[in-house]
């Protein structure tokens, strides 16, 4: 093991051809990059919309909508198990087949999906089983054309994904490339128990996730609810095509109080690396390093997956606008078996949650300061690397000739 | 009709405005209570909390009696704030944080 010391731009060394320039500001400022990032990016790539698990039983279904496409994706797991997207828009004339409640995601289940409109019904497959009325629609309507639209629709690891392209460029298993082998052999399956908090931001989505995106900000941000587990920074950096990943080392803090050292005992998962036998696939810390908190990442464009010894989450930036987003934030542990686990993962959820209300408090001061136009570039340290490519990458696609 | 089970007779006076049932009610607790509240109630629990998971250890999940079910909703409630007794300094507020109640918990009005 190479004991890499933080602030001697090891990283820059590892990844020269990322270069050491200034980042320009633009791409967080700029309504203009947004439109492109919109049409480039988004309505291009394999997106992360849900987990297998919500959507249990035939006729489940899941309403995400996607601000920045105007649209809401339906995901419906079929009678054959297979789980399809949708646009949730009504083939007649236009309007929204299953009704949202609330600003968030919808989840229930249903025999089948009739537009209140004017109850044009589809079934769990999209396609269109009937109309009312039906022998007023003119000769050349055709049921069997007229299902819901669908959308390229795929798993991974029990991840859903969606591409808004009508004709992908590539499927999702080549999308994600060797960060999905990276990250294959996790028991995400067996980690099931959730607490989800999301909120609306005004900010640039980037700037959002940036924040998240580096460990250098630990120190500081965190001094109150993580203080001194900051150890050896990022460690087996990886930059794996457009996602890019990093171990983050702690040192367990030396004093721990009376409630958290008995909510530690009775954890059935830890950030703090005090396990036996790991539970991580053999990528993950494969220089074996006894500080391993946790694995960092970041698939493009806008979602980061975290694993631990017995726990897993994630993080997500939606694009509403150049200066508007929603994060959406999950914790995922092993569903407690007594009632002292549970106040132990009670005790663990309030610690997250503080710590991602530490993160946030800075994201829309900081587009609010960016958006003044005054500083046309950001000066990133060796530590954070991570953004840094991730701008590259974005960089990549925008500059593409034809967006097809 | 006392309300927490037998043997908690100490924690009486916290049971009626502490055991709240879910993560938004205990959250807004926290939120409207003053320093001095937090740590007189983290001081009132703390000696008893290893007891009270013991007792509730004695049922399943899901399975706790009313007085008992009142008795983890008020160690809920103590995990809930020792964050800010044991980090924050008592601050009911995490300090130097996003607006906390912009935040939503999906799964905040569920209860144990």
């Amino acid at each position: 093991m190479s004991a890499a010391i933080v602030g001697e731009r090891r990283w820059a060394r590892t990844y020269p051809w990322l270069g050491e320039d200034p980042v320009p500001t633009e791409p967080c400022i700029s309504e203009d990059v947004y439109r492109q990032e919109v049409e480039k990016v988004f309505k291009k790539v394999w997106l992360h919309v849900g987990r297998d698990s919500e959507l249990p039983e035939p006729g489940c279904y899941k309403l995400k909508r996607l601000d920045f496409a105007s649209t809401t994706v339906l995901l419906i797991r079929g009678r054959d198990g297979v789980i399809r997207a949708f646009h949730n828009t009504c083939s007649h004339r236009g309007n929204t087949v299953v009704v949202p409640e609330g600003e968030w995601d919808n989840f229930g289940q249903k025999a089948a999906f009739s537009c209140r409109f004017h109850a044009w019904t589809y079934n769990d497959r999209g396609e269109l089983i009937g109309a009312q009325e039906e022998t007023g629609m003119p000769p050349c309507f055709r049921k069997s054309e007229n299902g819901l639209t669908p959308i390229s629709c795929n798993t991974w690891e029990g991840f859903i994904f969606v591409n808004l392209d009508e004709d992908p460029s590539v499927g999702l298993h080549e999308y994600l490339g060797e960060m999905g082998e990276h990250f294959s052999g996790f028991p995400y399956n067996e980690i099931t128990h959730n607490f989800t908090y999301y909120t609306y931001l005004n900010c640039n989505w980037k700037v959002g996730l940036d924040a998240f995106a580096e460990a250098y900000h630990v120190n500081t941000i965190h001094a109150g609810s993580f203080p001194g587990t900051f150890s050896t920074g990022l460690q087996m950096i990886k930059l794996l095509g457009d996602h890019r990943t990093t171990a983050v080392c702690f040192n367990p803090p030396k004093d721990t109080p009376p409630v958290a050292t008995l909510a530690q005992a009775r954890a059935r998962g830890s950030l703090v690396n005090n396990v036996r036998e790991t539970i991580l696939p053999p990528t993950l810390n494969d220089e074996s390093r006894d500080d391993y908190a946790f694995e960092l990442s970041v698939f493009f464009p806008n979602w980061l997956l975290h694993v631990s010894e017995g726990i897993w989450f994630t993080h997500q930036f939606w694009p509403i606008g150049y200066d508007r987003c929603l994060w959406e934030g999950k914790y995922y542990v092993m569903e407690p078996t007594t009632n002292s686990e549970k106040w132990a993962l009670e005790h663990a959820m309030v610690v997250q949650r503080n710590a991602w209300l530490e993160d946030t408090a800075t994201m829309e001061g900081t587009f609010f300061a960016l958006n003044s136009g005054s500083k046309k570039y950001m000066n990133l340290h060796d530590e954070e690397i991570l953004v840094r490519h991730g701008y590259h990458v974005l960089e990549k696609y925008l500059n593409a000739e034809n967006p097809g | 009709m006392k309300l927490l089970p037998q043997g908690f007779e100490e924690l009486e006076t916290w049971a009626d405005a502490w055991a709240l049932p879910t993560q938004n009610t205990r959250w807004d607790k926290r939120l409207a209570s003053t320093r001095t509240e937090l740590l007189a109630f983290y001081n009132a629990v703390l000696p008893h909390l290893e007891r009270i998971l013991e007792h509730v250890d004695e049922y399943p999940l899901r399975k706790l009696p009313e007085q008992s079910a009142r008795l983890f909703d008020l160690a809920l409630m103590h995990a809930e704030i020792a964050p800010n007794v044991e980090l924050y300094d008592g601050n009911p507020d995490v300090p130097h944080s996003f607006e906390e109640k912009r935040f939503i918990a999906v799964h905040g009005n569920d209860r144990h």
